[in-house]
């Protein structure tokens, strides 16, 4: 299959899944909406309806790519490290002392929380590594435990120290100013956070492609005995790779909570979104260059679904059950019995696509 | 002279589009031997799968006894006399020989299995048909060839006229295949037909009455074996002629390059898989192993590659102590490896041939400098291994799991080739590939070793070795038994009894041949 051919047959899956999961959004819409029809237009059209909402779309992608790209990363080595979750809390974390601090008064405070953020983020993400490597703990296991860890020190440091008594101790004061994220447009959250996914998104995508380490990653998650054999550290690769994606994650704490969409250190900020992210990573089959495309469609429908949340009788849960149907969808692709299940499906249209 | 079995245009397309039979006729005497043969891919298995009801073919019919017969299933198979043994055999492991036999169509007292009833069945059935084996053992404590003893019990105790053996020879030692032709000799003096697949020739000439030839999914001819040779088999199984035959090294002054000694090495479940092994390489020379699988040389080929810890010894190459260095460094030294599963170890299936090629280069400035790839010399050195090596691929950029296994061989034999090494393991380098890419790739091997290589050979098929080794060492659970010039009065036989461990040479004969 040519590079050409496969960029359509990937994006065909991509579409394929989009139309199921909208398919039983509006099956679920059916069936639990007094007024459907105008549900499923909050739904699918919400996100457009003004500057505001678009923004915030936009911002979610932003946030859901860099995600994405921490989970691609280590799924690209084969290694299942779960720790994005934890990164954001830590990256959070040091970039809010970073503008609570008096650095917060300047501008130098939006470089440097962000260079903190993804120190921490390395080093949390270089601990499920290393303890692989060295005393062969199953990833998974610690790099879970650590988002726990990561997760209650946060909140703890946050009630400690830089809570606010006005929130209740469950926030901190807002951000000077000078260490939130810029906007582009006024009053929406398109801020600078978008051009960091972005370079971001090139970044990992020259690492993986063009750099000697990122082809010694992929030839360890395509075949580690393959890898071994031909003369590659792999366990040098699979730590750099956990600590790089550690990085992005640690990035990620930092765009929540320089972003103007916060502006503040908050109790459980990250809300869930960070696991979001293996969703991004799957579908976008841990391709960097697929993953911002993947993170504005899916980001899409997540905020149609939360705008429906507010606007009608529909709960934004539905986007949970629009999520699952997605992953098994584009999950099952990995097997065969499931690609044979998807060809029978799709056969009519690949068979014309064919000819 | 009647015929039992007949195949009538056969054709069959899989789902996925090969065309593997076209158009295929096959007449089948009654108690003979009918070999076919064909290269890897030829369409053997599928042509015998749809004569025991596995595979279902798109068109043509199957005339058993001159009337026509649908076989839906193996079942219907068996019940009309069919019956097969695959190359990969389906035995209940922990089972007794007599109740694998027996397994489905029990002899039964009451409810119960008739176990005494079965035993004795069974030994009958083995000792009439020459098959011995012991029937109240479990199967998994059986070597390979009686577990295909028992594969073939089991359908002559369902009492098939007609039996199927699909590339029985494959897995056996030399003298396992004696005794399998001795039981195929004795089943045709009792009547029975066997219609036999092979790839090797030499023992499809020896065993059959008639051989049909197969190629890319046609049947090319039909010839008695009396009128054959292996030349015009080869020819006909490729389409043109092949020389299976390469010049020995030049006689010289080679001085030793690789010296291995007191070396151990431990098996996946830590017992000693190589034991206190002494064996020096000289540079052009190449070295054949014979053992039969297991007796260690995969995990002395791994260890030796850096893919295995080495628990005691050492190994030198050309006067440096490589004994715990890195894959990486070893490469470095001069190592190259052929391994013996391309697919687990040889490759990564979804990268694609140009960074399967450079995998191993990674450290060069031809391909990497200052951590960055040359995108252009990476695919400019993978095109021109191709075309070197007439890899039949699309071009650099597939994925070299989409390969067949002959050219993915080639691309491993390309890679590893292409790195000038000084010392280079190579295990089973054609096993799969086709006639014409083992032609290929045992040139290459004799250009490397007249290059000035040392090479460690190991294969299954001791014919390979005897083509291609100038010493012989045979390996017998773990220690080398017997060492050998390869001369012409070195033969399968020979070597066969000390790879069983029949015979074993002395002390001093040892010494003195591996000298
Ligand atoms: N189950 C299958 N599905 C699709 N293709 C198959 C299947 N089995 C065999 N083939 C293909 O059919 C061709 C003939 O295979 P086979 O009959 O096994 O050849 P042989 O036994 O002569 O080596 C090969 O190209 C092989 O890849
Ligand atoms: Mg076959």
């Amino acid at each position: 299959m040519t590079q050409g051919k496969l960029i359509l047959s990937e994006t065909g899956r991509m579409i394929f899944a989009a139309v199921i999961a909208l398919a039983v959004a509006l099956v679920i819409i059916l069936l639990s909406s007094k007024t459907p029809l105008e549900t499923f237009q909050t739904f699918l059209t919400g996100p457009l309806s003004s500057k505001r909402t678009v923004g915030t779309w936009i911002d979610d992608a932003s946030k859901l790519a860099l995600a994405g790209l921490a989970f691609s990363l280590v799924f690209q080595a084969r290694q299942f490290a779960l720790g994005v979750q934890g990164q954001v809390y830590i990256g959070g974390l040091l970039a809010s002392t970073i503008a609570l601090s008096p650095l917060g008064l300047s501008w130098i405070s939006i470089p440097l929380g962000a260079i903190a953020a993804m120190l921490g983020g390395a080093l949390l993400g270089f601990i499920p590594g290393y303890a692989k490597a060295k005393l062969n703990a199953n990833e998974i296991v610690s790099s879970l435990m650590l988002n726990y860890i990561a997760y209650d020190f946060t909140a703890m440091m946050l009630r400690l120290y830089l809570a606010s008594p006005k929130s209740g101790l469950t926030a901190s004061d807002p951000f000077p100013p000078t260490a939130v994220y810029p906007a582009f447009i006024a009053r929406t959250r398109m801020d600078l956070g978008l051009v960091l996914a972005l370079v971001t998104v090139v970044v990992v995508w020259f690492l993986l492609y063009r750099t000697a380490w990122g082809l010694k990653l992929r030839l360890t998650g395509h075949n580690a005995r393959f890898a071994a054999y031909s003369g590659i550290r792999s366990n040098f690769i699979m730590v750099s790779a956990m600590t790089v994606s550690g990085a992005i994650g640690g990035l990620l704490g930092a765009l929540f909570v320089q972003g103007t969409g916060f502006a503040k250190l908050a109790a459980g900020f990250e809300a869930g979104l960070s696991f979001e992210g293996i969703l991004i990573a799957i579908v976008a089959r841990n391709r960097p260059l697929a993953i911002p495309f993947v993170a504005l469609g899916y980001g899409y429908l997540r905020q149609g679904a939360a705008l429906m949340g507010y606007r009608t009788d529909v709960p934004a849960e539905v986007i949970g059950i629009v999520q699952g149907i997605v992953i098994l969808l584009v999950a099952s692709s990995f097997t065969l019995p499931g690609r044979a299940l998807l060809n029978r499906i799709m056969g009519g249209r690949s068979a014309a696509e064919a000819s | 002279m009647t015929l039992i079995l007949e195949a009538r245009g056969i054709d069959k397309t899989y789902p996925g589009g090969v065309h593997a039979n076209q158009n295929i006729d096959l007449s089948v005497t009654a108690g003979t031997v009918h070999a076919v043969v064909g290269e890897n891919g030829a369409g053997k298995s599928t042509l015998m799968k749809i004569l025991f009801g596995v595979e279902q073919p798109n068109a043509g019919e199957i005339l058993l006894d001159g009337k026509p017969i649908v076989l839906h299933s193996p079942r219907a198979a068996i019940a009309a006399g069919i019956g097969m043994v695959f190359q990969h055999f389906s035995l209940v492991p922990s089972f007794t020989v007599a109740e694998n036999v027996v397994l489905g169509v029990e002899p039964r007292s009451g409810l119960k299995l008739d176990r005494k009833r079965a035993a004795e069945t069974v030994q009958a059935l083995a000792e009439r048909f020459r098959l011995p084996v012991d029937v109240e053992s479990p199967v998994e404590r059986l070597p390979v060839g009686q577990q295909q003893r028992v594969e073939i019990l089991k359908a002559l105790y369902r009492e098939a006229r007609v039996l199927i053996l699909d590339e029985p020879t494959a897995v056996l030692a030399p003298q396992e295949v004696v005794e399998l032709f001795a039981a195929i000799r004795s089943l045709t003096e009792q009547g029975r037909t066997i219609l036999f697949i092979a790839h090797k020739l030499p023992e499809v000439l020896e065993i059959s009455d008639r051989i049909s030839v197969m190629r890319a999914g046609k049947m090319v001819g039909e010839v008695a074996a009396s009128e054959a040779t292996e030349k015009s088999l080869a020819r006909m199984m490729v389409g043109r002629d092949v020389a299976l035959k390469v010049e020995r090294a030049h006689k010289g002054p080679h001085e030793h390059f690789c010296r291995i000694a007191g070396l151990t090495v431990k098996n996946d479940r830590g017992l000693d898989a190589i034991k206190d092994m002494d064996l020096v390489l000289r540079t052009g020379e190449i070295v054949g192993i014979a053992a039969v699988e297991g007796n260690g040389q995969s995990e002395l080929f791994d260890a030796l590659g850096g893919l295995r810890p080495i628990e005691g010894g050492s190994v030198e190459l050309g006067g440096i102590d490589v004994t715990d260095l890195s894959v990486e460094e070893k490469r470095d030294a001069g190592l190259a490896h052929i391994p013996e599963d391309r697919i687990a170890t040889g490759s990564a299936g979804g990268a694609t041939i140009a960074e399967n090629i450079v995998a191993t280069e990674l450290g060069d400035t031809r391909f990497v400098r200052r951590g960055l790839l040359d995108g252009k010399a990476i695919r400019d050195h993978a095109v021109e291994l191709i075309a070197k090596f007439s890899v039949r691929a699309p071009g650099p950029d597939a994925a070299i799991g989409t390969l067949s296994g002959g050219n993915m061989q080639k691309v491993v034999v390309a890679r590893e080739l292409s790195a000038k090494p000084r010392m280079l393991l190579v295990s089973h380098p054609t096993r799969g590939v086709d006639l014409g890419a083992t032609e290929f790739i045992w040139q290459r091997l004799a250009e490397a070793r007249d290059g000035g290589a040392s090479i460690l050979l190991t294969s299954a098929d001791l014919s390979e070795l005897l083509a291609l080794a100038d010493r012989m060492i045979v390996l017998y659970r773990g220690r080398i038994v017997a060492a050998f010039a390869n001369t012409a009065d070195l033969t399968p036989e020979v070597l066969g009894s000390y790879m069983l461990g029949f015979a074993a040479q002395g002390h001093e004969e040892l010494k003195a041949a591996l000298a």
